[in-house]
């Protein structure tokens, strides 16, 4: 169960970023007055386009940072006064998630698991039952630098899912992945679902939405612009396509 | 959980080959390398000039009295060619210039009568002093001439030798073989040891700081949970152990050269060297390398985490190098000795006191000193590491 309530997060402007932005202001905000609930079984979608704050607010459900207004609990469990406590519940996974190159996959695995207190009859269990779910059993003694795109995302998705987390984070997980290895991620997102998992992600790829969440959060320069279930959303849609309704949300 | 990141870290640190030539390979090698080729340089520079048939130019004719008794000198002393001015002063200088001669002589047209009046004369010797062995060469020619002549006048004067010489001058050095060790090369090998811990930290540092943010593991890892300051402490120990190991491994290099490569060919000299790389001492030495090796990871590390690029924190870090290294310059000076001033000076104080280590006449009063001065950087720079490690700006630049 995740619970977030009015969620403000502001980041310091240096002058480059000033200059960038065109503004004479000390803080941007990114995150403005955020406030959304996600319950075991159900996948949340959180939407919008670049720069709306989705990264900036699944950084702070993962007590990456922390932030400036607002609270947030993980099962239960206050993330920012516990935030040790609450990572130990999530799994996090990025499309941009990096690997250590120089370690193999089992070497991998092995540490990410030691760094979540799995005890070894535990790792030992998950990680058969991962690098066969995953189909890494061929390459799991080979380095990481020598590994493909597809079987590198393999071991990010064993490394999320190794210490056996109540609430998985996906943060764009599929940007910039072939169908092959995309799909792989859209099999785990579903496979979470089935076992009772809370699951957030974000995209802006509507199809993937419209295939996997059952409640969905559209976010524009910050601020919640919809909340609902895809049902509702696809009910009271105005415009003839997904995407449409989303462009339209996002610019009212 | 420390050491399991310290373990993790270390091991892919090792298998970094960039590090690993940074940390073993060029430690190892730098003093076979460098002693071999000073060595083999100065002594084959040393065997030409002395065998090199040197071209010397006289003033006079090669029939005179002073070319004959240049000639006489035996070739043991120098084999040499004499070209004869015949009384061109101008001439003799600018072939000299031009490097069409190597030394030239110059005297008086009645040089050979004020001699044999036991007058007082001037011999002008000339030659370019950033040659070597011109000096050596002439000194001996004139020496062997004015010996001569001295014993000549001695004779002829009726006076005894012993007589006009009130006594013999003895110079006894008081200072042991350790300590004139100890002040040759005593300010050389910390002020290695100071290169190459600084090397040793270097590339760990950026690798396992402005890597993971280049790589993108950074937030992978802050998303376990593990407070930042274990992960930070892990990896700066890994930093750590880098400088040291490169540290110690340049300092088995030099121990490789002097005993398998017949660098020190006095075995009194060999004796005392053996002495001075005792195990105490080896102790003694990573025990004041220690907090200087902290003290640059505390230095490295907060611009490692600073930094975006690979490229632009070694563009930081690799200069700072020489401005780490200019205090361990100032203590290889003749006369700059430890006390509580200069060990109050970082890294300074850390080439004075090993000086004194291998001299053996180190102050351990102000060992302490330079120790506690060293302890104190090092936890500073280590807090301001962990303030740079935390911050939000930093971790996800």
């Amino acid at each position: 169960m995740i619970n977030v309530k009015n969620l403000h997060k502001k980041f310091l402007l240096n002058k480059e970023q000033k200059k960038e932005l065109q503004t004479n202001d000390k803080y941007a905000l990114v995150v403005d007055d955020l406030s959304f609930e996600c319950r075991p079984g159900e996948i949340f979608s959180l939407l919008g386009p670049n720069g709306a704050g989705k990264t900036t607010t699944l950084r702070m459900l993962s007590t990456i940072i922390k932030p400036t207004e607002g609270s947030i609990e993980i099962g239960g469990i206050n993330a920012i006064t516990h935030p040790n406590e609450a990572r130990s519940k999530i799994g996090f996974l990025t499309g941009s998630t990096g690997l250590y190159a120089r370690l193999n996959a089992h070497e991998f695995i092995d540490y990410f698991a030691s760094l979540y207190g799995v005890n070894n009859k535990d790792l030992t269990e998950r990680k058969n039952y991962l690098f066969d779910l995953l189909d890494m059993n061929d390459f799991a003694h080979n380095r990481i630098a020598k590994l493909s795109t597809g079987m590198k995302q393999k071991v990010s998705i064993c490394r999320t899912m190794i210490h056996n987390p109540e609430v998985v984070v996906f943060d764009e997980p599929t940007s910039g992945l072939d169908v092959i290895t995309a799909e792989s991620i859209i099999q785990l997102i579903r496979d979470c679902k089935s076992q009772q998992k809370t699951v957030i992600f974000s995209s802006h790829i509507m199809g993937e939405v419209d295939l996997l969440c059952d409640r969905l959060a559209i976010i524009h320069k910050g601020k919640l612009k919809y909340q609902g279930t895809m049902s509702d959303f696809r009910k009271n849609m105005t415009e003839t396509s997904l995407t449409g309704q989303f462009i339209k949300t996002v610019q009212s | 959980m420390i050491f399991t990141i310290f373990k993790k870290e270390l091991k892919e640190t090792l298998r970094d080959k960039r590090t690993l030539i940074m940390m073993l390979v060029i430690p190892l090698l730098i003093f076979p390398l460098i002693l071999n080729v000073v060595v083999g340089l100065s002594s084959s520079f040393e065997e030409s000039a002395e065998s090199k048939t040197i071209k010397i130019g006289v003033i006079g004719e090669t029939r005179d009295y002073f070319s004959q008794k240049l000639q006489n000198i035996p070739n043991a002393l120098g084999p040499k060619t004499l070209i004869p001015y015949h009384g061109d002063s101008v001439k003799i200088r600018n072939d000299l210039k031009d490097e069409k001669l190597d030394l030239i002589f110059i005297y008086d047209r009645d040089f050979a009568t004020k001699l044999e009046n036991f007058i007082s004369t001037q011999l002008i010797c000339a030659f370019d002093m950033t040659q070597v062995g011109y000096k050596k060469r002439a000194e001996r020619y004139i020496e062997q001439i004015n010996i001569e002549e001295q014993l000549k006048r001695f004779q002829a004067l009726g006076i005894d030798e012993q007589k006009i010489k009130p006594f013999d001058i003895v110079y006894e050095n008081s200072a042991s073989s350790q300590k004139m060790i100890g002040e040759l090369v005593g300010g050389f090998l910390p002020y290695i040891f100071i290169a190459f811990g600084f090397m040793g930290c270097m590339y760990p540092a950026i690798d396992l700081f402005t890597g993971e943010k280049e790589r993108g593991t950074i937030e992978t890892l802050l998303t376990t949970p593990i407070d930042r300051w274990k992960f930070l402490v892990g990896k700066m120990m890994v930093v750590i152990c880098s400088g040291l190991m490169a540290s110690f491994v340049a300092l088995l290099g030099l121990f490789l050269s002097i005993n398998f490569m017949d660098m020190i060919p006095d075995p009194e000299i060999m004796k005392v060297v053996h002495q001075i790389l005792s195990i105490g001492f080896i102790l003694k030495l990573f025990l004041l390398l220690l907090p200087l090796t902290i003290f640059f990871a505390g230095i490295m590390v907060p611009i490692a985490v600073y930094t975006k690029t690979f490229k632009e924190a070694q563009s930081i870090i690799a200069p700072l190098n020489i401005l780490v290294l200019i205090p361990a310059m100032i203590g290889l000076f003749p006369g700059i000795e430890l006390n509580v001033q200069t060990a109050m000076i970082p890294i300074l104080n850390i080439v004075l006191t090993t000086k004194g280590l291998i001299g053996g006449t180190v102050d351990y009063g102000l060992l302490a000193i330079s120790f506690t001065v060293m302890l104190i950087l090092a936890s500073f720079a280590v807090t301001i590491s962990f303030k740079q490690f935390g911050k939000e700006s930093n971790i996800l630049s």
